[in-house]
């Protein structure tokens, strides 16, 4: 069984080498692909100093189209999971084994690392997490499926779902709309309880000033998902 | 309603606009597709200068009392045309940009990759 941790970094030198060490230690049967989404910082050269796997994209694409370049790279390079892990050092890898026993289990395709099941460790503030609710009912609207996390950046998927990303992937703003087109693809998904922590480096891609934006444009573009019509994957 | 100084003003401003288009065209910063929409509107301006009474008519045949008005309201349709085809080719370009950038990375990953196993 073939397995792979993809980690979206931008501008993320200062947490990048932490992050990736906690993962070869913690989850030591995982490959790993670092996507550096063209960093401003030294992110590259920190890479390539600590021999870590990676692929440096020659211009931003955002954390869609980074994401998906590892998805991309999980299909075509025959790995079996595949799974997303933050580059900040917000995802604590000692949950890989958990979400990967409940992906074998349950013979599941997407299992989501949920930080509202237990109510445990870094909870964001309660104005984003009501945002999160928002999303959690929107989707359980339109795709009948409560996902009490759907924003959360840490996703692990079967060979399927990661044919399916490959394919088609949201640009910005992926979590929410991706998790929906996943169930609308009547693929089967699942959540885990899981503590996140407060971010080691970097920013937050979503802040104050784009909070509107990022509830009107998800909305909008679950919405579209939701009309969509999708073949089953 | 309108001087001849102001008429010659704008054919002169028109002229020298087209002449502009052509050069870029020519020298490729512009698609041809795109000068024949920039260029079927210079003509209509061109027509419209030199001959006012057109413009009185056509204000009179879709019922706007002001050819002033006519101008404005035509001139806003035609430019909201023109912005919305550049949205749909700029979505359309981004994606291929986007499938592109990743093939790229994806492609020199694995030369790189092949280059470590030969060494």
């Amino acid at each position: 069984m073939r397995k792979l941790v993809i980690i979206p970094a931008f501008n993320e030198a200062s947490a990048i080498k932490a992050t990736v060490d906690a993962i070869r230690s913690k989850a030591p049967t995982y490959d790993i692909i670092v996507i550096n989404d063209h960093s401003r910082d030294n992110t590259k050269e920190v890479l390539e100093e600590c021999g870590i796997p990676a692929i440096n994209l020659p211009v931003n694409l955002g954390i869609g189209g980074a994401v998906q370049t590892g998805y991309k790279y999980g299909v075509r390079n025959g790995y079996d999971i595949a799974v997303q892990v933050d580059g900040d050092g917000q995802h604590d890898p000692m949950y890989l084994e958990a979400l990967e026993k409940v992906l074998i289990e349950n013979d599941c395709d997407l299992v989501i690392g949920s930080r509202f099941i237990d109510k445990e460790g870094f909870q964001s503030s309660s104005l984003r997490r009501s945002g999160i609710r928002y999303f959690t009912g929107l989707i359980k609207l339109l795709g009948r499926q409560v996902i009490t996390d759907p924003t959360s950046g840490m996703r692990m998927v079967s060979r399927k779902t990661m044919e399916l990303w490959a394919k088609d992937y949201p640009r910005d703003f992926p979590e929410p709309e991706s998790c929906l087109m996943a169930i609308k693809s009547k693929l089967k998904v699942m959540e885990v309880p899981v503590i996140m922590k407060a971010r080691q480096g970097g920013k937050s891609s979503i802040h104050m000033l784009k909070g509107a934006y990022y509830m009107i444009k998800v909305t909008f573009a679950l919405i579209l998902e939701g009309v969509r019509s999708h073949d089953d994957a | 309603m309108m001087t001849l100084k102001i008429q010659i003003i704008i054919a002169v401003m028109v002229l020298i606009f087209v002449a502009i288009l052509f050069v870029m065209t020519v020298r490729k910063f512009i698609q041809p597709k795109y000068t024949l929409a920039w260029f079927l509107v210079s003509v209509g301006i061109l027509i419209l200068d030199i001959f006012p009474g057109a413009m009185v008519w056509l204000s009179n045949a879709i019922g706007i009392f002001s050819p002033v008005n006519m101008i404005f309201f035509v001139g806003f349709v035609y430019m909201g045309f023109i912005i919305f085809i550049l949205s749909v080719a700029l979505s359309r370009m981004s994606g291929r940009v986007t499938s592109l950038t990743q093939e790229m990375a994806l492609l020199r990953k694995e030369i790189e990759d092949k280059e470590k196993e030969d060494n």
